[in-house]
């Protein structure tokens, strides 16, 4: 009868422990808020198809980063030994931005840039959004590093700010990317009532002159030129700039081909996959869910904004020194702040509702991209000043 | 009798002497420099990092920590004896010596078995009566990488640094603001910041898109020079203007052209020879068709 006892008592401390070990037992709605975020990321990229590639993995990664477990068993993303901890690594060390610059150089076309190189300027001035946010976080009382971290939201390239936060502020790289990524998607919703408040409808239907025609080798030279010029002004954005310029030579060069479909390729889904849902999984709600968190969301959306609103004013800007019909439209300049090819994309459908034949998406896409060097730029100088 | 006496109070003098020298060196150590979270720091001989706690001998007389504890819990202040007759375990006037604590007592005397993190956050240095409380120090929760120490060596007052000197001193580097903190404090608007960062960005495109202008347009000009060549001699034709967009949807024909061709195909289309092989089960000759041959009987005659 005793040993019966005994049996039944140490199975009950056992179920109650397994109790104990279980989700449901240690859950917070912190952790249940976090996990219904994830499911409209996951909803907004399949329904509405808003960066799918990229709101599906930090989605799931999100659901997996907030399933409650006992601590200690090394499970979770912080937990050192952690198959996740193993994978966030690339995140922490910024192994994975690099990575995915490289696919996107292998990707980009530059010849929108290199036909008509004054679009560069409107890259640049899309940058605006950057430091426009870097000043509003000083205000709001966050450190520089911070700050920093927090303004390159603006560049509109979630592998920047990725690269850029582990290294100026570590503790908030969730939150950072959670939000560059989020307002990325929601480029369609932030930017066209910036771009309509800020033209006329005059400007909305310039035309532009069709792009000229590129040779190969100002294609090769683009890419080698332009590290060159880059990083030799801003050494600290060497590991973006150069891994974009090269993947953009394995393109061009054209002898490269096999090199450049695998960067642009398997090796970009690969580490598409592994940043997402690594990323996603770093915003356990114990870590993710603070008041820092929620400055980080507005800022963001106050350094989209911005950088919307600098590109458009600058081509307006830029326009008073440009003869007629070597003129600008300013609907473009939206497509400065980077998110490729989303911004691009929606000069091409705004202008399109002013003038049903003006093709403006060629021509936006020389600003896009040069928002990019841009932000990889701008990286580089956040990081030699406050590194 | 006298004489023993007299040996028995020297020697019982000297070590009573010898204690409280050992005891008044002994107070002369202090915790020095703690990190929590080593990812990127100090690396032990075995090549690992784990975290770290540094002891200082603030005396102007060698210490030797035999015998004395380390622990990270107050209710058992023996939780790690140091062992003796480890020369590792004497301090040199004025000198450090970092403790790991990475619960790996096998790999020597420097390595503690407890480990230090968010949680135990507690050390204590206690002498080798077990009982009497050196030094103590409480943690507060430190980022990676990140140190809890005296602003200067064996001070009373701590902080917390990104600039972590384990094994050397902390005078001049503890306190020492990083430069994102001197930047903070030289531009605490951000303006500075902006003018600088935005005027290096349009630098440096300004320098590319130069560049590219003058590469396109000698270009142009080149190509423009190996067209009139060409056109030499020949009668000019008259030309009607074509839209812009003529060209590129000739362009992106050309180009979905270009594209469309591989090295290698998805699928293989070819021409396979379709041979009636011989085999039995198909031959006519063993074939049902044909009638069996008949057979006949004959009649044996009679």
């Amino acid at each position: 009868m005793e040993q019966v006892q005994g049996f039944f008592s140490f199975l009950w401390d056992n179920l109650m422990q397994f109790a104990e070990f279980t989700g449901f037992a240690n859950a917070t709605w912190g952790h249940i808020a976090m996990i219904l975020v994830a499911l409209g990321f996951i909803a907004l990229a399949i329904i509405k198809e808003y960066e799918p590639l990229l709101l599906i993995p930090i989605g799931f990664g999100i659901i997996i980063g907030n399933i409650p477990f006992v601590p200690g068993f090394q499970l979770g993303v912080y937990e050192e030994g952690s198959v996740m901890n193993y994978l966030y690594f690339g995140v922490i060390k910024g192994v994975y931005p690099p990575l995915i610059f490289l696919g996107v150089g292998a990707m980009t076309d530059f010849s929108a840039l290199i036909s008509n190189p004054k679009l560069m300027l409107i890259g640049a001035a899309a940058q605006l959004g950057i430091f426009g946010a870097y000043i509003a976080a000083l205000q709001l009382g966050f450190t520089p590093s911070e700050a920093g971290a927090i303004g390159i939201i603006g560049g509109a390239d979630g592998p920047t700010a990725i690269f850029l936060s582990s290294r100026l502020a570590p503790e908030l790289l969730g939150a950072i990317a959670i939000s560059a990524y989020s307002y990325m998607a929601l480029v369609p919703v932030f930017q066209p009532p910036v771009m309509r408040l800020l033209t006329t409808k005059k400007e909305r239907v310039i035309r532009m002159k069709p792009p000229r025609q590129v040779t190969q080798m100002e294609k090769i030279l683009f890419p080698i030129l332009g590290l060159l010029l880059t990083a030799f002004i801003v050494p600290s954005g060497l590991p973006l700039l150069g891994m974009l310029f090269f993947g953009n030579l394995l393109k061009e060069s054209t002898v490269t081909k096999r090199l450049a479909d695998t960067a642009k390729g398997p090796m970009i889904d690969i580490v598409t996959i592994l940043i997402g849902l690594t990323v996603g999984a770093s915003t356990q709600a114990t870590t993710f869910l603070t008041t820092k968190s929620l400055g980080i969301f507005v800022l963001g959306a106050i350094s989209f904004i911005v950088a919307t609103a600098g590109g458009v004013l600058f081509v307006k800007f830029f326009n008073l020194f440009l003869k007629e019909g070597n003129k600008i439209n300013p609907l473009i300049g939206n497509a400065g702040v980077s998110a490729v090819p989303d911004s691009a994309r929606l000069s091409q459908m705004v202008g399109l509702e002013y003038d049903k034949t003006n093709h403006l998406l060629m021509h936006a896409m020389g600003p896009n991209v040069a928002g990019v060097i841009g932000s990889a730029v701008a990286a580089g100088i956040l990081l030699s000043f406050l590194y | 009798m006298k004489k023993l006496l007299h040996i028995t109070f020297l020697i019982a003098g000297i070590s009573i002497v010898g204690f409280v020298v050992h005891a008044q060196n002994v107070e002369d150590l202090r915790i020095n420099e703690v990190m929590l979270f080593n990812s990127d720091n100090y690396v032990d001989n075995f090549g690992q990092r784990s975290a770290w706690i540094e002891i200082m001998n603030t005396g102007y007389n060698s210490v030797n920590m035999e015998n004395c504890y380390l622990t990270n819990d107050l209710n058992d202040l023996k939780k790690y004896r140091i062992p003796s007759g480890d020369p590792i375990s004497i301090i040199p006037t004025r000198q450090f010596i970092v403790f790991l604590a990475d619960m790996k007592t096998e790999h020597g005397t420097l390595h503690l078995n407890f480990t230090l993190d968010s949680i135990n956050r507690f050390i204590a240095l206690v002498s080798s009566n077990g009982k009497t409380i050196l030094d103590s120090v409480t943690v507060p929760l430190l980022g990676s990488n990140q140190v809890y120490a005296r602003t200067t060596d064996g001070g009373p007052i701590w902080c917390t640094s990104q600039y972590t000197t384990p094994n050397s001193t902390n005078e001049g580097q503890i306190e020492k603001t990083s430069p994102s903190e001197a930047f903070g404090a030289f531009d605490p608007s951000g303006f500075i910041m902006a003018i600088i960062a935005m005027s290096v960005v349009f630098i440096s495109l300004i320098f590319l898109y130069r560049i590219f202008h003058a590469i396109g347009n000698a270009n142009q000009r080149a190509s423009r020079r190996k067209k009139a060549k060409e056109m030499a001699g020949q009668p000019i034709a008259h030309e009607d203007e074509v839209a812009g967009e003529v060209f590129a949807a000739i362009s992106t024909a050309l180009y979905l052209y270009e594209t469309d061709k591989h090295d290698y195909e998805s699928a293989i289309i070819t021409i396979e020879r379709v041979s009636k092989r011989y085999s039995p089960w198909s031959s006519k000759i063993y074939g049902l068709r044909e009638m069996p041959p008949r057979i006949i009987q004959h009649q044996p005659k009679r």
